[in-house]
């Protein structure tokens, strides 16, 4: 009484323009027809064993090898890190600090996100959208480079604050750069928003429902766009978020309803890069005066560490998700004991399953670019296999023409 | 199981009488509850974390008794070999969705090296499957009753029976014949 | 362009990239290459889909253990000739994860390379740099022929 099924391997696009850009990453689909019956995700690919090696480097090195986990989230790492030492050893941090890591971490978002709407785009057939939304991300690099030396990776945080000042001579760089960020996000609202293609092509594909999303603990956008309030900036008070204010953006907040589907997660994201560029205009108002580490001498500072026997917590929110990092001290060296760190993508891998069954095989790009997963985050890469009958490959290229001529199809 | 929140109507417990919910039910079993207050940014705001260490055997109901207060949300488990036994510290946070009003819960447990193993949860909480296959894989803890009982992120040509996070002189020795230091520039097999 | 283009390749360059194992950082870097700032396929550079139709292998991060065969099949696959270029720190010297058990790498080990670009993550305007050079190399080996 089984279905005949067919078993095919599909290895998951992250880049725009080509296929050759891949991430590591495997999907296996059980398909009838064009519809996918069950979904096995295989990871591992980019295991580069950073935990291991983190527990034989002192607390300053580890940063720098929590910056490299991923080139995306550069700055959320070392912020979950510091926090997690800060914590476990009880080092407060200054408050002018406290706002520059805002500031950061919102410029942080903003371009994560346009990365995103630009790969978005691409896997529904708008290449225009793509460059599009580069050239717009490319401003945001420009002051993420005057502020702190480089375009990614950034080297900002230390244990205990920050390593560089938002001197009141950035502001106009800042403010410009804001104008022409408002600028760019009217452009894109108009083109992801009010596209009636866009809309027909994401309803109702990669439905993930409220129940879902809470008990697979997604976290991020992907459990925000299916309606569920997660969101550590406004739970936990973290740097200056508790007295900025931060809301949970919702699907609701512009449509009034919830779907859980991809076109929710594109309208979440688009208003969290709206609510990016407030925040960072609200953190440069309020900037308090002061310090900006509380120990800027570093040996001493290693001196301190070595001392302290205690676990400390540290979790913020990367542009994807809760990330949380564990750290244990155990007092007799700086360092530590036990490093843990968990992703976000780690939480958002299992909602791919309920998300990806029932739809059609040329939704996969869409449905999979729609979590924004960052492999080299998690790492982590399943495969499934259900029935046994036929078994071909489809790579990227054919998938990616599949999904842009289901869009050409909808348009006539 | 349903896993529905209703976030208005809920009623919030203080970390003290989170604490207290806990102890009136399984009395001696929890071994120890700390909680830590620290502040952040220029109005100080508080954020609280809750650590309570516990006895193996009331594990699965301890969840069972969390969730029945509040849906938590299960962040990550961590592992912590300490020699005769290795520590878990499950990281969980409820009280989600209420604007500042989040509490981190940290239950750890101790697991005798000897016969390691624990329960699943994954009856009440399936997202926690993704870490238990990696504490299985990782430091060589049997989880009970685990749905999908397969590697996540070694690879498949990875010598069983050793485990990266151990601290011992035998996983030290075995991880040595794999191990690479690029900057020597000489192949160590 | 780069000195020694004296006389233009016959057909544009095409380039595939591959990834071992990268954090993304450079991978990012090589697509912003593409977009109108720095806009190499005005020089005739396309990155194709396929290593059976490349002149030049970019091949980002340290080599892990799963990826090692994949990445010299990839290398199979190019017809001749081919230059490999290893992009970022991480496929020259292991960056900061130098000391791991799963990394195969440096990738100078698995496969010939030819141009090393270093940074962590290079410029874009590095790595268009980098395959400028590659043109030269590529001509010279089809002077040779």
């Amino acid at each position: 009484m089984s279905k005949e099924t067919t078993q095919t391997t599909y290895q998951i696009p992250i880049g725009p323009i080509h296929p050759s850009l891949k991430e590591p990453v495997m999907f296996k689909f059980d398909i009838d027809g064009e519809r996918i019956v069950d979904v096995d995700v295989e990871l591992g690919h980019v295991h580069r064993a950073i935990e291991w090696t983190g527990m034989r480097r002192n607390p300053i090195q580890i940063i720098y090898l929590a910056e490299r986990i991923c080139g995306i989230c550069s700055f959320v790492h070392p912020l979950a890190f510091c926090r997690a030492v800060e914590n476990a050893c009880e080092i407060d941090v200054p408050e002018r600090a406290d706002y520059i890591r805002v500031v950061h971490g919102e410029l942080e978002r903003i371009c994560s996100h346009l990365l995103w709407a630009g790969v978005a785009a691409h896997e529904i057939g708008f290449d225009t959208v793509l460059f599009l939304t580069w050239e717009v991300r490319e401003k945001a690099l420009d002051l993420t480079e005057y502020l702190t030396g480089n375009r990614v990776t950034k080297a900002i945080l230390t244990i205990g604050g920050v390593r560089r000042d938002i001197k009141k001579e950035h502001h106009a760089k800042i403010n410009e750069t804001m104008a022409s960020l408002k600028e760019g996000y009217k452009k894109l609202a108009h083109a992801f928003l009010d596209d009636k293609t866009v809309k027909m092509r994401s309803k109702g594909c990669g439905v993930l429902t409220y129940d879902d999303a809470l008990k697979l603990c997604a976290v991020g956008p992907t459990a925000r766009g299916s309606g569920v309030k997660k969101d550590v900036r406004a739970d936990q008070p973290y740097t200056a978020y508790g007295d900025i204010g931060v809301d949970y953006i919702t699907p609701d907040v512009l449509t009034g309803e919830v779907n859980g589907d991809v076109y929710d997660r594109i309208i979440v994201r688009l208003l969290e890069v709206k609510q990016s560029i407030d925040l960072i205009e609200k953190a440069i108002d309020q900037m308090p005066a002061g310090d900006i580490v509380s120990e800027p001498k570093i040996p001493k500072l290693l001196n301190q560490i070595k001392k302290i026997e205690g676990e400390g917590i540290g979790r913020d929110e990367a542009p994807r998700g809760e990330v949380i990092h564990y750290v244990k001290f155990d007092g007799k060296s700086e360092t530590p004991y036990t490093w843990k760190v968990r992703a976000s993508t780690y939480a958002n891998v299992l909602p791919w399953i309920p998300m990806l069954k029932g739809d059609q095989i040329a939704d996969i790009p869409i449905v999979a670019a729609s979590t924004d997963p960052c492999m080299s985050c998690t790492n982590r890469v399943a495969v499934i296999n259900n029935a046994t009958n036929k078994n071909y490959m489809l790579n990227k290229e054919t998938l990616h023409n599949l999904s842009v001529m289901k869009t050409r199809r909808m348009i006539h | 199981m349903s896993a529905k929140k209703t976030e208005k109507t809920e009623k919030m417990l203080t970390p003290e009488e989170v604490v207290k919910y806990f102890k009136d039910e399984f009395k001696t079993k929890i071994k120890s509850a700390e909680i830590k207050r620290r502040t952040t940014g220029s109005k100080k705001k508080e954020f609280v974390n809750i650590w309570i260490k516990i006895d193996r055997s009331i594990f699965k109901d301890f969840v069972k008794h969390l969730c029945n207060l509040t849906y938590p949300h299960l962040a990550v488990a961590c592992g912590n070999d300490l020699g005769k036994t290795i520590e878990l510290v499950y990281n969980f946070s409820i009280y989600y969705g209420n604007h500042l009003e989040e509490l981190s819960l940290n239950v750890s447990v101790d697991v005798p090296k000897a016969k390691p193993e624990i329960e699943t949860i994954c009856d009440w909480i399936p997202g926690a499957l993704i870490t238990e296959r990696e504490k299985q894989e990782m430091l060589g803890i049997k989880v009970i009753g685990i749905p999908d009982e397969r590697r996540l992120f070694l690879p498949e040509d990875f010598p069983e029976n050793v485990y990266p996070w151990r601290k011992d002189e035998q996983t030290k020795k075995e991880l040595e014949k794999l191990y690479k230091n690029l900057h020597e520039g000489a192949k160590k097999k | 362009m780069a000195k020694g283009l004296a006389k233009s390749f016959k057909k544009a360059l095409w380039v595939y990239h591959c990834n071992s194992g990268s954090c993304n950082g450079c991978d990012i870097e090589i697509v912003a290459a593409l977009c109108p700032r720095y806009d190499v396929e005005r020089f005739g550079i396309k990155l194709v889909g396929t290593p059976r139709h490349a002149d030049v292998l970019l091949v980002t991060g340290p080599v892990t253990r799963q990826q090692a065969d994949r990445v010299k099949r990839v290398y199979e696959q190019m017809p001749d000739p081919k230059v490999v270029i290893a992009v970022g720190n991480c496929g020259n010297t292991g960056d900061v994860f130098y000391e791991s058990y799963n990394l195969v790498g440096p990738l100078q080990d698995v496969l010939p390379v030819d141009i090393h670009v270093i940074g962590c993550p290079p410029r874009p305007e590095n790595i268009i740099h980098a395959v400028a050079k590659a043109w030269t190399k590529l001509e010279t080996l089809e002077a040779k022929k």
